[in-house]
């Protein structure tokens, strides 16, 4: 079967450790195409136990906890699909202030 | 490690609809009031995840002037199979409606008739259509519930904040340990009256329709403080929830709109033979011949049945206009994140793990058996008895949610306080330094995780035997002793892995009740379906299975079920 690779690069910043935020590469491994959350759960299991992201999905594309700006644009993570073989760009989303890496302090609830 | 201290009169925990309800009246009674939500207000927990359906007997003010409290009663102790407490019963049916109204009135939109009465959809299990319509579903109901929690100035919310363990003083629940995931402090809360509102632990399975999130923390909780642990042998399943494709994997789709009125469709093997008669039966009946058809070779490719509209009578169109009307950000997130219209393809759906039935043990003021600590919603255990049909989860939330939250208030204005033992809060931070030590053979809490997940899948299904169960209670046993094996990166903020070891570390417990609990429990009934004991044993089993903790391990009894309107020899 052929190996397809999805190529993200991921704002990561902890305000503990770091001057400012900088850009880390992942390219993960899929069968096909996933979604944004997958992707990030992937990432967790698999390739880094510190990335920081919300994990909590409501199944029905609803509670917006989970969106992130993919390619400068922002998205729901659980229900906007990656294509193999693509390049993409994951950034907090706004909404609040980055408390580490992809997850914000959204101000209002 | 630094410990941030807060007091306060009544801690609640949970953010969802009953752990907003009971703080709601705890504010109501005047009191100070701390709730502690392991998410972000309106969005976490199960409640969101929720669709329109909220059962209240409102007759002549609903559907059907036929409809009574009486019957709302009635039909819950039949779909719990006789082993659902009638005291606190009582309190869901003869509360329901009145629960409905404050909801109206905190700004929940309900579908009405043009003359005022309420609009209410026939679910099985109910004599008479009860299930008021939520218009935007339980996405809706938990914002307008956590809008009404921030107004009120004696409510103090703590979100994305991680509750491990209740703090006790001697005999008696005196508040809580946490740790806040935007700041890593760690935080203790000195309170009166401790209310547990932590809802199911569904995601202790692999396949689940309940978020991540929900792995039970409250009931293992409140297991190590003592609380009798009751019925966790009970697992509901919902039987059509998505299998295939990953993206939308655990996403529900509603068996109970293939009927006549709505889409008219059939759920089939893999042959597109249709597999469920209607009228369609309640959802135990339904999962074990769901459950069935796939153990005999007829499931589909990827494990399911397939959910057809494709031969509905109604035809495309009229089908597409049903789930717009009734689920349709559930028909919309299957387009966006997986590119299937239900109006025109089949879908691969199977049980799923669902919502739990058992729990802490409480009688009718939502106490639990430890002094000083109360339990409401879905991690409370003993009225859902054997199975739960379609609309009382989120009428439990309400109304047992706003009892217990008024029975902690009236407790904690005669209660003295008491200080927190500073033993027992080093010995529950003791376990977190533990994960934060590094280790020269060091283990991932995801891959603990991983396994408590699919030990549950495999055997804790809906059909599950004695030989099985034992395999699995013998892996959780070892799986145990690797938990203090675990170490996480030193990070102070929003730290996943530190938040999966804790998690993996109160799943232990409750993964070992239930694997015992339905060991113990020698016969089928409701959500418990053993292969190796298939009958319902009425003379030895109509009663609760029991867990408590004694010493350092849990000890299993039976105890009465409590009947006061309907006795089981009085029905057919």
């Amino acid at each position: 079967m052929e190996k397809s690779v999805i190529k993200a690069s991921i704002c990561r910043y902890d305000p503990d450790k770091d001057k400012e935020p900088y850009f880390q590469d992942y390219e993960v491994d899929v069968a096909g195409p996933v979604t944004v959350y997958e992707l990030l759960t992937m990432i967790h299991r698999s390739y880094d136990s510190t990335l920081a992201f919300r994990t909590y999905k409501c199944y029905k594309g609803m509670c917006t906890t989970c969106i992130v700006k993919l390619n400068g644009k922002v998205v729901k993570s659980c229900a906007t699909q990656v294509e193999p073989n693509s390049e993409i760009r994951l950034e907090p989303p706004g909404g609040g202030q980055v408390v580490r890496d992809l997850v914000v302090d959204f101000s209002k609830m | 490690m630094d410990v941030q201290r807060f007091t306060t009169d009544v801690v609640v925990i949970g953010g969802g609809g009953a752990a907003c309800r009971a703080a709601i009246e705890v504010s109501e009674n005047g009191l100070d009031c701390m709730m502690l939500d392991k998410g972000r207000p309106g969005r976490s927990g199960a409640t969101p995840c929720a669709l329109w359906s909220i059962q209240a007997p409102f007759g002549p003010r609903g559907r059907d002037n036929r409809d009574t409290p009486d019957q709302f009663f009635e039909d819950m102790v039949r779909g719990g199979r006789f082993i659902g407490d009638q005291n606190i019963t009582e309190i869901v049916a003869f509360d329901a409606c009145d629960r409905i109204l404050d909801m109206e009135r905190y700004g929940v939109h309900f579908k009405k008739y043009d003359d005022g009465r309420f609009y209410q959809t026939p679910m099985p299990g109910q004599t008479y259509p009860r299930s008021c319509f939520m218009i935007e579903n339980g996405q809706h109901m938990s914002t307008v519930l956590a809008k009404e929690v921030s107004r009120r100035d004696n409510i103090k919310v703590l979100k994305d904040f991680f509750v491990f363990g209740l703090l006790k003083n001697k005999d008696s629940v005196v508040g809580v340990v946490g740790m806040d995931m935007l700041s890593g402090e760690i935080v203790a809360v000195n309170a009166k009256s401790t209310v547990v509102a932590t809802g199911g632990y569904t995601s202790m399975w692999g396949f689940s329709d309940n978020p991540p999130t929900l792995t039970g923390d409250g009931v293992a909780m409140a297991y190590r403080a003592g609380a009798d642990i009751v019925d966790l042998e009970f697992n509901q399943y919902y039987g059509t929830d998505v299998i295939w494709p990953p993206s939308v994997r655990g996403t529900v789709v509603l068996y109970e709109l293939m009927i006549e009125e709505f889409a008219d469709g059939e759920i089939t093997d893999k042959y597109g033979k249709p597999i469920i008669d209607k009228p369609l039966p309640i959802r135990d009946e339904a999962i074990k011949i769901i459950f069935n058809t796939i153990r005999e070779g007829r499931g589909t490719e990827h494990g399911g049945v397939y959910f057809d509209t494709t031969k509905s009578p109604k035809g495309e169109e009229k089908v597409r206009e049903v789930f717009k009307t009734m689920t349709p950000k559930h028909y919309q997130f299957l387009i966006d994140a997986a590119g299937i219209d239900l109006a025109k393809e089949p879908l691969e759906v199977a049980p799923a793990s669902h919502y739990q039935c058992g729990g802490i043990y409480i009688n009718e003021r939502g106490q639990s058996t430890v002094d000083g600590l109360y339990a409401c919603g879905e991690c409370a255990g003993n009225f859902q008895g054997a199975n739960r049909i379609a609309g009382t989860a989120l009428c439990d939330t309400q109304t047992m949610g706003a009892q217990a939250g008024s029975c902690a208030a009236k407790d904690a204005k005669e209660r003295g306080a008491a200080a927190i033992d500073e033993k027992d809060l080093e010995s529950k931070l003791g376990v977190l330094k533990n994960f934060l030590s590094k280790k020269t053979k060091s283990i991932r809490p995801i891959s603990i995780k991983e396994e408590i997940l699919s030990t549950m899948d495999k055997y804790i299904a809906p059909f599950r035997d004695g030989k099985g169960m034992k395999k699995g209670l013998s892996v959780v046993e070892s799986l145990k002793g690797e938990v203090p094996k675990i170490s996480v990166p030193n990070i102070k903020k929003y730290n996943l892995d530190l938040m999966e070891a804790i998690e993996a570390d109160l799943m232990m417990d409750t993964a070992e009740l239930t694997f015992e609990s339905a060991l113990f429990r020698k016969e089928s009934r409701g959500h418990h379906n053993r292969t190796d004991f298939p009958e319902t044993d009425n003379k030895s089993w109509r009663c609760h299975t029991i867990a408590t903790l004694k010493g350092n391990k849990p000890v299993y009894s039976k105890r009465d079920v409590i009947y006061t309107r309907i006795k089981p020899e009085d029905v057919k």
